[in-house]
């Protein structure tokens, strides 16, 4: 195999003759930077001229490896490629085989997967809030919800038997049933969450002076960029686009559950924190809904297949994930191996659109406008 | 202390978007070699189409004036059958729920044009493409490695490539 030697640098990063002209490196080992991105910064002073994201060290070839496998094999794959959300990018993965095979899933567990599915939602939209703030200087808020956290990864522990990354979604159905003790848990913990909580957040943190002049104007993704870029997810919905994948385009049993498309306008970081927020209280709606229509039933189609072929052609499934669009495209042979399977990942894109959001921000609020961006690296990766 | 911030406003419309729609697709079916309809219920897309190479900035314009989003962009390694790579554009807009599906083969060592310059989202997707399938994008601001090594000298989802057992190792 030949390719062509080194690249070419970016042009937009060249040094353009200017004395004042120098280089910041962050990442991608550096500690507030999230997990291992790596940002080449062209600065003047302390003015981002020019901000270039290097990724790829979290590279782990599941396109490559979903072609080594059969579709069962590759179930474990899906929560990885994010971690922080994997239940519902193993659930998604499930979904569009059953989609693709018209394998029909028993009421009881489209319900238990809509309660994992935004439980592990609201779980690392907490994550997410957790470590912005330890990123911004805010120790205390992290161990708050690094406790709230918690009780979400026991309640799912309990039924799926792992902490992040899940392979609780079968096709068909799901691995375990859950019992009244995971329904009373949940319960207990919707009530903590919307009574006590939330509201403690929003004044602890949402009140708070110091943390709105750090964020509010900080970081403005335009609603152009966010279109040219391919942006979605809250950083989408904090320009004042209401593009939710649950409701712009129904998977699941979502068309049954009411609950509101929060957005903004601003587009700035406080924009994408407020929505977060939100976010996780739409979602406690959601689990509740589920959590009292909750059926009795089987979890599991009466016979499932042994070998799943699906038919030969190309198939486009979405769901909307803690950050955006997440889209499987599979190409299938008619064989039990995909002949392609493409992720496509909402911080993908999100991240794209850094240089245009970075350039003529401060480099001190590079690490409050990447954190708000709420990227995933091995999301990105894959 | 916290004030109530602007709600946001409306989407336009949404029987004059469909009308567009309609007519989006129908011009695009111009521009295109062949064009299908598809099962939205089963294949989750409602249009495909096959589009010479060369009409794909001109596809593109069209899909970015109608406020189209450029979902995705990736390849697809047919030098086995068909002896070309695929390359595979997805369009859907936020709205109204329409998704193109659109396909241009190009010959593994001739170049692409680049959708950049109206995309941006272009641009790391087709850094995608070239890196792992070896398709290069003429008209590209920064075509290069995006998840592999700089220094790599494989394209790892080509076919021929193998399993992931027989990548080189570093002794």
């Amino acid at each position: 195999m030949s390719t062509e030697p080194n690249p070419e640098p970016n042009p937009a990063m060249a040094p353009d003759g200017d004395p004042e002209v120098y280089y910041l490196n962050m990442g991608p080992q550096h500690p507030s930077m999230h997990g291992v991105l790596r940002l080449v910064l062209k600065m003047r002073g302390e003015e981002i001229l020019e901000a270039e994201p290097v990724i790829g060290y979290a590279h782990r070839a599941h396109e490559k490896m979903a072609e080594n496998r059969n579709y069962l094999m590759f179930l474990p794959n899906t929560s990885r490629v994010d971690y922080l959300s994997g239940m519902i990018y193993n659930i998604a993965y499930c979904q569009a085989i059953e989609k693709i095979m018209d394998i029909e899933v028993p009421e009881r567990a489209e319900y238990i997967r809509i309660i994992a599915c935004e439980l592990n939602r609201i779980s690392s939209h907490l994550l997410w809030f957790g470590t912005f703030l330890l990123d911004l200087g805010g120790i205390t808020p992290f161990l708050y919800c690094f406790d709230d956290r918690e009780e979400i990864l026991d309640i799912l522990d309990s039924v799926t038997g792992s902490r992040l990354t899940y392979s609780y979604g079968r096709f068909g159905g799901v691995t375990m049933d859950v019992d009244s003790a995971f329904v009373a848990r949940t319960r207990a913990f919707l009530a903590r969450m919307r009574d006590e909580r939330l509201p403690k957040y929003r004044r602890l943190v949402g009140d708070n002076v110091i943390f709105r002049e750090r964020c509010e104007g900080v970081g403005v993704i335009t609603r152009d960029v966010a279109f040219r870029y391919g942006v979605t997810g809250p950083c989408l919905r904090s320009t004042g686009v209401a593009y939710d994948v649950r409701r712009a385009e129904p998977y699941s049993i979502y068309d049954r559950f009411e609950f509101k498309i929060p957005t903004r306008v601003e587009g700035d970081t406080m924009a994408r924190f407020d929505l977060r927020i939100e976010e996780m209280e739409e979602s406690c709606k959601i689990v509740e809904q589920a959590v009292d229509g909750l059926p009795e039933g089987p979890i599991m189609p009466a016979k499932p297949k042994k070998r799943y072929r699906p038919p030969a052609g190309e198939y486009y499934f979405a769901v909307e994930s803690a950050r955006g669009h997440f889209g499987t495209y599979i190409i299938s042979d008619g064989t039990d191996v995909p002949v392609k399977l493409k992720l496509r990942t909402p911080s993908f894109s999100n991240l794209s659109s850094m240089p245009d959001v970075l350039r003529n921000t401060m480099v001190a609020d590079t690490i409050a406008i990447v954190g708000s961006i709420d990227v995933v690296m091995p999301e990105i990766d894959r | 202390m916290s004030k109530p911030r602007a709600e946001a406003e409306h989407d336009s419309d949404e029987h004059e978007t469909e009308k567009m729609s309609r007519i989006l697709g129908s011009s695009v079916a111009e521009l295109a070699e062949s064009s299908e309809h598809a099962d939205y219920a089963k294949y989750g897309y409602h249009h495909v189409y096959l589009a010479n190479i060369e009409s794909i900035p001109e596809i593109t314009r069209h899909f970015f004036d109608a406020g189209y989003l450029l979902e995705m962009v990736t390849c697809q390694d047919r030098r086995d059958d068909a002896g070309t790579m695929r390359l595979v554009y997805t369009f859907n807009h936020l709205a109204h729920l329409d998704r193109h599906l659109v396909h241009a083969d190009v010959a593994a060592d001739a170049e692409a044009p680049s959708i950049t310059s109206l995309y941006q989202a272009a641009d790391w997707f087709e850094r995608e493409v070239y890196d792992m399938y070896g398709v290069r994008f003429s008209g590209h601001p920064n075509l290069k490695r995006i998840l592999l090594p700089e220094d790599a000298d494989f394209y790892a989802l080509r076919k021929d490539f193998g399993r992931i057992e027989d990548a080189p190792q570093e002794s």
